[in-house]
């Protein structure tokens, strides 16, 4: 089997800050894998994804993606860009957009510069948005204004935005933390299942250790910037999961147990 | 409390020298005051009733006063959209937007009158240095507030979008644009309330417009003449301001 994501020795620290938001992280995610970055908020999560997406620079290590290595110090060739798709916490729609333009904006990286400027997409660009917003069953949304939509018809939108990328491989920074438990589990579900049928490689984050045994393979705990374990979903303990929380406490009604 | 210890009696102090100074080398004279209510009656005796055979003046001038502000801010528009651009933090680095934003500054303090005079010299008189000079005025205020939409913007979906694959002026055109039009449209029009506000004046000193006949009519002394153009003046200014309220109010 392929490697989607391969990771190793990373470290990095934002501009300013005494400690480093990842140290020494090392880790592979296979081709078609659907891999779970679990942590409570502040673990790296956020970096760590927003750094295989090719947003940061200025890290150490050795990074690659999608067979292809990151440069620490500059970003991706756009060429490259749109085979990485990102699904943000906060959405990140233009508000005063239609969903349609939205899920475009999602093409605009395989369109030649020239044809994303004007504006004009081909009829492949349309018919590949709008299989999207079906996939995400908002098809009868798309002449919509996302400012006019709940969060999770936004998120929806998003995740179509997304997948109208046509990504081999899809990022997703805690696409559910904003939406309540019913939300979060279809939205999770579309996530992963798109994914699957596309057969791409899906590595999302969360802080919910019930949704991230839910929907993933294997999961990887992450705690101040460290990796703390990295196995399958099967063989996750409480104690283990107790051990990411350790500050928190046990937390009720889902099912963890305490450690001294 | 603001004036306390030290400070606080320097700044006192300094407060009561500058009005002592203001009035002991201004030649105040009460007696001056007291005897301008009969003149100014006087005045106003003068000015009623307005004299209304100069409509056709009046038609002219304040056409060519609104023509003046709407070349005067297309002309704005076009210097603000790129100097906006340089002028922003999210567009380009700081040693491009500190300078520009410092040029627009000076260009902000340089009162509109005296750059239509300036105007006047360099290409005669009429409407065209009324219009180089309110472009010039505007695109001060105008470029700053353009860099301020943009900047004001949600920065998530221009991450979305470079992450997406598209370049710097894709994402200023699906991500930025979308988000700042309302914005710049409001701007745009508030300021050719203003444009148009001041533009009145600009015939004074010969850069084109209604305010040619106010200061043809004072100095002849044909008040009641003024009175008709500062009547027409007045409705005119009442009337861009409630039509702009209104267009103002649909870009949300």
């Amino acid at each position: 089997m392929s490697t989607a994501v391969e990771v190793d020795d990373l470290s990095f620290a934002h501009t300013g800050a005494d400690l480093p938001a990842l140290e020494r992280v090392s880790f592979r995610v296979s081709a078609g894998e659907s891999v779970a970055l679990l942590g409570p908020s502040g673990a790296g999560k956020t970096t760590l994804l927003a750094l295989l997406d090719g947003r940061l620079q200025g890290w150490s290590g050795r990074v690659s993606v999608l067979g292809a290595p990151l440069d620490p110090d500059r970003p991706p060739p756009s060429a490259r860009r749109p085979d990485t798709g990102f699904v943000f916490q906060e959405f990140a729609l233009v508000e005063r957009s239609s969903v349609l333009r939205n899920v475009l904006n999602g093409r605009l990286g395989r369109m030649s510069p020239l044809r994303a400027l004007l504006g004009s997409p081909t009829k492949h660009d349309l018919e590949i948005a709008r299989t999207a917003l079906a996939d995400c069953g908002i098809a009868d949304l798309a002449e919509r204004r996302v400012d006019s939509l709940s969060g999770g018809q936004r998120q929806r939108v998003a995740i179509a935005r997304c997948l109208a990328q046509e990504p081999r491989l899809i990022l997703a920074d805690e696409p559910v933390s904003n939406l309540d438990p019913a939300h979060a589990c279809e939205i999770l579900a579309l996530l992963t299942g798109a994914a699957r049928t596309r057969g791409a490689t899906a590595l999302f984050s969360s802080h919910q250790p019930d949704l991230a045994r839910r929907f993933a393979q294997r999961i990887i705990g992450m705690r101040d910037g460290r990796i703390v374990f990295d196995v399958p979903t099967s063989e996750l303990n409480d104690d283990a999961t107790a051990e990411l929380y350790r500050e928190v406490g046990p937390i009720p009604g889902i099912g963890l147990r305490a450690v001294s | 409390m603001a004036f306390r210890g030290f400070g606080g009696i320097a700044t006192s102090g300094l407060i009561a020298a500058a009005i002592l100074w203001s009035f002991a080398t201004t030649d105040v004279e009460f007696s001056r005051l007291l005897s301008a209510g009969p003149r100014i009656a006087d005045f106003f005796g003068r000015m009623f009733p307005p004299d209304p055979t100069v409509m056709a003046e009046i038609k002219k001038g304040s056409a060519e006063t609104l023509r003046i502000a709407i070349l005067g801010t297309l002309g704005a528009v076009i210097l603000s959209v790129p100097l906006g651009i340089l002028a922003s933090e999210t567009m380009v680095s700081p040693a491009v937007f500190r300078p520009i934003r410092t040029l627009l500054a000076f260009i902000r303090a340089i009162p509109l009158i005296l750059v239509a005079m300036l105007m006047v010299g360099a290409v005669g008189l009429g409407p065209l240095p009324g219009i180089i000079a309110v472009a010039f005025h505007a695109t001060g205020m105008l470029a700053k507030f353009y860099a301020e939409a943009i900047d004001g913007v949600s920065r998530a979906p221009i991450a979305a979008l470079e992450s997406a694959g598209a370049g710097p002026l894709v994402r200023l055109r699906y991500a930025i644009w979308p988000q700042m039009a309302p914005v710049v449209a409001r701007d745009t029009i508030f300021r050719f309330e203003l444009n148009l506000r001041e533009s009145l004046i600009l015939g004074i000193v010969g850069a084109g417009g209604i305010g040619f006949y106010i200061q043809t009519y004072v100095r002849s002394f044909q008040y009641d003449k003024a009175a008709s153009v500062t009547i027409a003046v007045v409705v005119m200014v009442i009337a861009i301001e409630a039509i702009n309220v209104a267009l103002r109010r649909r870009f949300t």
